[in-house]
């Protein structure tokens, strides 16, 4: 497993659902990739494009920005701007080169560290398949 | 497509220009009147400030106006000044009125119909019309306080992207090694942000140092960077004067990336800036039922 | 003693160079001409008006790396950054060949740039005298001329079937191909420019500091660097040190004085706050500083400027504007 190529992938969690949805998934000791390196914030609302973007640019594969599920933000509207602003820059980042495939936008609750295992794993195994950022 | 503009020098509309832009700084209305006059090859245009009355002697206007004079309001706050507007121009008035930029009652517009402006360099003037003319519908400004001359009716056929959608189909190999290239070219001189009215940010992104974003070596990735992220921050925001393109000194196609999150802004969210100054911007606002791309 | 060349001979000689030395030529990019290093003869732009960019990115690149510092363990390790190899710049204009002379006032002085001195120690300048001036050329009202040897190492001129050789320094003669016969035919007659006045502008600079024209002109300036960086005479930069993983690089990059911010210093204080003052600057530098300094005006009468300016700020029109209004201030 070790020889062969691992995807990068950086992990924007919103601090009140997604993170700790992967936390429940530490805890109850589902498993997932070590490929991700999750970084928290307040919410999914906080995520600049620029942050993703300087994430391409430093060598990520793959960028993760996963939220409350519409409708259950804590800052009640946050993601539904996330929404918004990643439909968007996903096409055009697709459009410059980027494969869409590698910008994921995902809802994970706090209760759902099941579904987070498997995001992962699934986000990671197509990042496998499409090689590393570079060669596209 | 590229059909040239024919017209000549209209004096009838330049008198109009010349004469209510004199009216206004002998009655004091406004300190100064931005427009246009010829330049030092005495075949293309260059922008005018005119402070008195016989300076409106100067001005001009013919289809080698594409400046978007409406950037200067941004160095001229506080003072009341008059602008010549050609349509396009109308929709930075309509953005920064938007955006709070600029007060209404400071500017006094005094708008032109514009049969398209053609393709210039110094000392050459071509018969192509300019990429943003090409399919531009507007017979008159969306907004002015006097409009000089008549409407004309545009002769063209509505905006169909189709430039984009070629460009779209491509492989995603090939577009990253087209993009690569463009961006590879880029100096970052920065006058595409230094002419966009859109751009006015005290501190660009790109001169910050904690974080640092884009910093200043001047090689490709970092490139991609600025020129990536300056897009996306005039999404659903950008109004379409492609001076960006125009002042360019090393000819990168920044329309290709322009009207692409223009054509995405009007698909996703129903929206295109500068038509209306009251209209809520694309990511101010949201709808809570709308699906887009992430289900939910 | 003027030698002849074929333009097969020039072929071949810049071909032999080629193996052992960059070689750095006018190339086409996507319908403009750049000053870049070739791999292959074929991909030399012979006819070409004038560059976008002046060849001074061969001395003074838009990016560079100083050096970097490695640290391991400990222990720290100084990586300069050297030329790699030989070179020669083909194909510049005595105006641009002029540029370089001037940068080289700067640079070179005791202690000097060892990047800059490096590089241009091991380039050899082969200059193309130009056959045509384009409308924007003033050359030689800024002390050069289409046919000015005076700042290159050989000076090609084009003539009917090949060019004209002339070796003006040991240098350039040491790399001259061998069996080129004497020319004996004409020397093509310069292309005459329209003059620019310039005799009273130092002394006009000198009284006119605080003069409103400054802010008149600044007004239409948008303040995008596109006229320093296409001037082969300009040579501002900034320089940052980039950290990353226990690896410092000190890169410096272009900038130029025009940029709102440019003058900002620590604690907040700008000395060039307005547009007017920026524009002013650039001209004050060219035109009164780098002389009363270095014994030369800082340009060279390339046009590029004003070729490119977005908004025409033209600085045939200001240095003749400059004496029109020392004229009308001592008249009046």
């Amino acid at each position: 497993m070790s020889m062969e190529y691992q995807p990068k992938v950086i992990g924007f969690l919103c601090n009140w659902c997604s993170y700790a949805g992967a936390d429940m998934a530490g805890t109850s000791r589902m498993g997932y990739p070590q490929n991700i390196r999750i970084i928290r914030v307040p919410c999914s609302g906080r995520v600049d494009p620029l942050f993703v973007v300087k994430c391409f640019q430093r060598g990520a594969d793959g960028v993760l920005v996963s939220g409350c599920h519409p409708g259950d933000c804590h800052y009640t509207e946050g993601n539904y701007h996330t929404r918004r602003r990643f439909a968007l820059l996903r096409e055009f980042l697709d459009y410059l080169g980027i494969a869409k495939e590698r910008l994921r936008v995902e809802w994970v609750s706090a209760s759902e560290g099941q579904r987070f295992s498997d995001l992962v794993s699934d986000f990671t195994a197509e990042l496998a398949k499409l090689g590393p950022r570079s060669k596209v | 497509m590229g059909q040239g503009a024919r017209f000549e020098m209209d004096m009838e509309l330049i008198q109009q220009i010349r004469d209510k832009a004199r009216k206004l700084l002998e009655e004091g209305v406004v300190e100064g009147v931005i427009g246009y006059e010829r330049a030092t090859d005495g075949l293309t245009s260059r922008p005018l400030f005119a402070y008195n009355p016989p300076a409106t002697e100067r001005l001009i206007f013919d289809e080698t106006c594409a400046h978007n004079l409406v950037k200067y309001l941004l160095d001229k706050k506080g003072k009341k000044m008059a602008v010549v507007v050609k349509p396009c121009d109308s929709r930075a008035i309509n953005l920064l009125l938007n955006e709070g930029q600029i007060e209404r009652d400071k500017v006094f517009i005094i708008g032109v119909g514009c049969p398209g402006m053609v393709e210039t360099n110094w000392n050459h003037k071509s018969e192509t019309l300019q990429v943003k003319c090409r399919s531009c519908q507007l017979s008159k400004p969306l907004v002015y306080d006097f409009l000089a001359g008549q409407e004309i009716e545009r002769q063209t056929e509505e905006e169909t992207y189709s430039d984009i959608a070629e460009a779209e189909a491509e492989s995603l190999t090939t577009r990253r090694e087209f993009w690569m290239e463009q961006f590879g070219r880029c100096i970052r001189c920065y006058a595409c942000r230094q002419v966009c009215p859109g751009c006015y940010c005290p501190v660009c992104f790109a001169e910050r140092l904690e974080p640092l974003w884009v910093g200043i070596r001047i090689a490709p990735e970092e490139n991609e960077m600025w020129q990536t992220i300056r897009s996306f921050h005039l999404a659903g925001r950008c109004i379409g004067c492609n001076e960006c393109e125009r002042v360019c000194p090393v000819d990168i196609p920044l329309s290709l990336l322009n009207r692409k999150l223009e054509k995405d802004v009007k698909e996703l969210f129903a929206f295109q800036a500068g038509l209306d100054p009251e209209e809520q911007p694309p990511f101010a606002t949201f709808k809570k039922e709308e699906k887009l791309e992430f289900g939910e | 003693m003027n030698l002849f060349a074929s333009r097969d001979d020039l072929i071949r000689w810049l071909g032999s160079l080629l193996q052992e030395r960059i070689v750095v030529a006018p190339v086409r990019v996507q319908g403009q001409t750049m000053f870049q290093p070739i791999s292959q003869i074929e991909e030399i732009a012979f006819d070409f008006d004038n560059t976008t960019l002046s060849p001074k990115g061969w001395f003074l690149p838009p990016t560079e790396t100083l050096f970097s510092l490695q640290r391991d363990d400990g222990q720290v390790e100084l990586v300069p950054t050297l030329a790699e190899q030989d070179a020669v710049l083909f194909g510049l204009h005595p105006c641009d060949a002029k540029g370089i002379a001037l940068i080289d006032k700067p640079f070179l002085q005791d202690p000097g740039d060892a990047l800059y001195r490096e590089r241009r120690s091991r380039t050899t300048l082969i200059g193309l005298a130009c056959r045509q001036a384009l409308p924007e050329c003033f050359c030689t009202s800024m002390g050069s001329a289409p046919d000015d040897p005076s700042n290159v190492d050989i000076l090609l001129t084009e003539v009917e079937d090949g060019y004209i050789v002339q070796a003006v320094t040991e240098k350039g003669k040491a790399l001259l191909p061998k069996g080129l016969a004497e020319y004996k035919g004409k020397v093509p007659t310069p292309p005459k420019l329209l003059t620019v006045p310039t005799k009273e502008v130092i002394s006009a600079m000198r009284e006119l500091f605080n003069d409103p024209y400054w802010e008149q002109v600044g007004d239409r300036c948008l303040h995008c660097n596109i006229c320093a960086y296409v001037c082969p005479t300009c040579y501002c930069f900034d320089m940052r040190d980039y950290t990353d993983k226990g690896k410092v690089e000190r890169v410096r990059s272009w900038e130029s004085c025009q940029s709102p911010g440019f003058s900002l210093t620590a604690g907040g204080y700008d000395p060039r706050t307005t547009k007017g003052e920026r524009l002013r600057q650039r001209f004050y530098h060219k035109l009164l500083y780098f002389p009363e300094q270095f014994q030369d005006v800082a340009c060279v009468g390339c046009g590029r400027c004003v070729r490119d300016c977005p908004v025409n700020i033209d600085i045939r029109e200001v240095i003749s504007n400059l004496q029109q209004v020392m004229e009308a201030k001592s008249g009046s």
